[in-house]
């Protein structure tokens, strides 16, 4: 399982998660949403997201 | 104040007796034969069989706090099975399941294994699929999160603390005496056990709980409260049954372990958490009204496998994206997370389909009713301002909105 940053028209947009390559689910940044809670509990455990695509909307 | 004494035809009497009032009060007699209706009992209370809610609370509108406690909605599986995992996992809506080691028990939506006598159709089976040895640190439970909204009314954490009443209908082939909890938080854990002394029988398990008055509890979007059925809980977090503890248990002391029994089966269905010291009856809700209770929590769109699929229509706005507008049903808890199974997008036009790449949710439009979904695609050969059908590729498609507590 990976994180990734996600961007829309140049600018962080939300939190990919990807299993084997497939993306499971686009997590909203806010704090209320216990997925997006799980990712900050990811990176308090020293993990770093995959960066975002530079390109395009992804 | 005077009496009239009536005698009864074979025994016993029935005192008529009148309060000390001032001046003259008149009450007139029912002018057609019946039976008079039984007035509320010196606490209050009047029965449900006589009309009244059985509770000193009075009220009926949202009696009972948890959602879908008939088991009616299974959005996710359909009633197929769920293995347990290491992570918690949702099954019937709002209800979520976890253990220490994956794959020791199951659970499935169910039709009812024998009629129950309290009307339910639907209840929640829970299959173990090994002798399981739960260790210190094991726990084996299914629970609700119920949200602070929801509970505000019992106002836990202060002096005028509310107590409650959780109750629930029980279907096992192990006999023993059972664990579940009650918890706000990780502060502070009510532990309770149940016991069934007949196997494959119908019963109702009560169990009353007085509020707690220590401790902060939710009472906005977050979660107010936790309860919890155990089916293996090792003794690094169980406690004594039956009182408020400080800290973060799952289970009784010396409670039965379910999963150590491979192939015992528990259907529990009718759970109810209702204010006041009497478990009265369930609360049942219309299928619609307890749908919409669960869309906010999970609300969950199937997609259209065929070619002319009406499923979500969408627009280009760039060669390689395409955004798709939806109207959530309700309100959801929080901004929601986005799941999608595969997909595959079709130019409505030209019927010419595309591979989507990911989904992003744009930032502006992450509402929580009516949030928009941007599929990307690559390379760039969509053709912004047209028109797109998002399809699934299975007959099994969907897409997914969450916001779980």
């Amino acid at each position: 399982m990976i994180y990734k940053l996600m961007n829309f028209q140049g600018q962080l947009a939300c939190i990919g998660k990807f299993e084997n390559g497939v993306q499971t689910m686009a997590i909203p940044i806010n704090p209320d949403n216990t997925d997006y809670q799980a990712y900050l509990a990811w990176l308090e455990e020293g993990n770093t997201p995959e960066p975002a695509d530079e390109q395009g909307a992804a | 104040m005077s009496s009239i004494v009536v005698s009864g035809d074979t025994s016993g009497a029935v005192t008529l007796s009148a309060p000390a009032v001032a001046g003259t009060v008149t009450v007139t007699l029912p002018s057609a034969s019946g039976t008079m209706a039984v007035l509320p009992t010196a606490t209050g209370v009047l029965a449900e069989s006589a009309g009244g809610t059985g509770t000193t609370t009075g009220y009926y509108g949202f009696k009972n706090r948890i959602i879908n406690g008939a088991m009616v909605i299974d959005q996710r599986n359909a009633g197929n099975t769920v293995n347990n995992t290491t992570a918690g996992l949702y099954t019937l809506d709002r209800w979520l399941i976890y253990g220490s080691v994956s794959a020791k028990f199951r659970v499935a939506q169910s039709g009812m294994p024998a009629v129950n006598s309290a009307g339910f159709s639907y209840c929640i089976q829970i299959y173990s699929l090994a002798n399981t040895t739960v260790s210190a640190s094991d726990i084996y439970v299914l629970s609700q999160y119920i949200e602070g909204y929801n509970i505000a009314d019992m106002l836990w954490g202060t002096a005028s603390a509310k107590s409650f009443t959780v109750s629930f209908w029980v279907y096992s082939t192990l006999t023993g005496t059972f664990g579940g909890y009650v918890k706000g938080g990780s502060t502070y854990t009510y532990p309770f056990t149940y016991t069934v002394s007949s196997a494959n029988t119908w019963q109702q398990v009560s169990v009353t709980i007085p509020g707690q008055t220590a401790g902060t509890w939710n009472t906005t979007n977050g979660i107010g409260f936790t309860v919890g059925f155990s089916f293996g809980t090792g003794s690094t977090y169980t406690a004594a049954a039956n009182s408020w503890t400080g800290g973060d248990y799952y289970g009784a002391t010396g409670q039965t372990q379910f999963v150590s029994t491979s192939a015992a089966t528990m259907y529990i269905t009718g759970v109810q958490l209702e204010k006041g010291s009497t478990a009265t009856a369930f609360d049942y809700r219309d299928y619609g009204r307890e749908m919409i209770m669960c869309q906010r929590y999970y609300t969950q769109f199937g997609l259209e496998q065929a070619s002319s699929s009406l499923s979500q229509l969408g627009v280009a706005y760039q060669a390689t994206t395409a955004v798709f507008p939806y109207i959530l049903p309700v309100k959801m808890r929080s901004q929601p997370t986005v799941s999608a199974s595969t997909t595959e997008l079709v130019e409505w036009q030209t019927l010419n389909t595309y591979t989507p790449t990911t989904y992003t949710l744009p930032t502006a439009q992450q509402a929580t009713q009516s949030p928009l979904i941007a599929i990307n695609i690559s390379p760039s050969s969509m053709t912004a301002g047209r028109v797109y059908t998002l399809r699934a590729t299975s007959t099994a498609g969907y897409i997914a909105f969450i916001s779980e507590l």
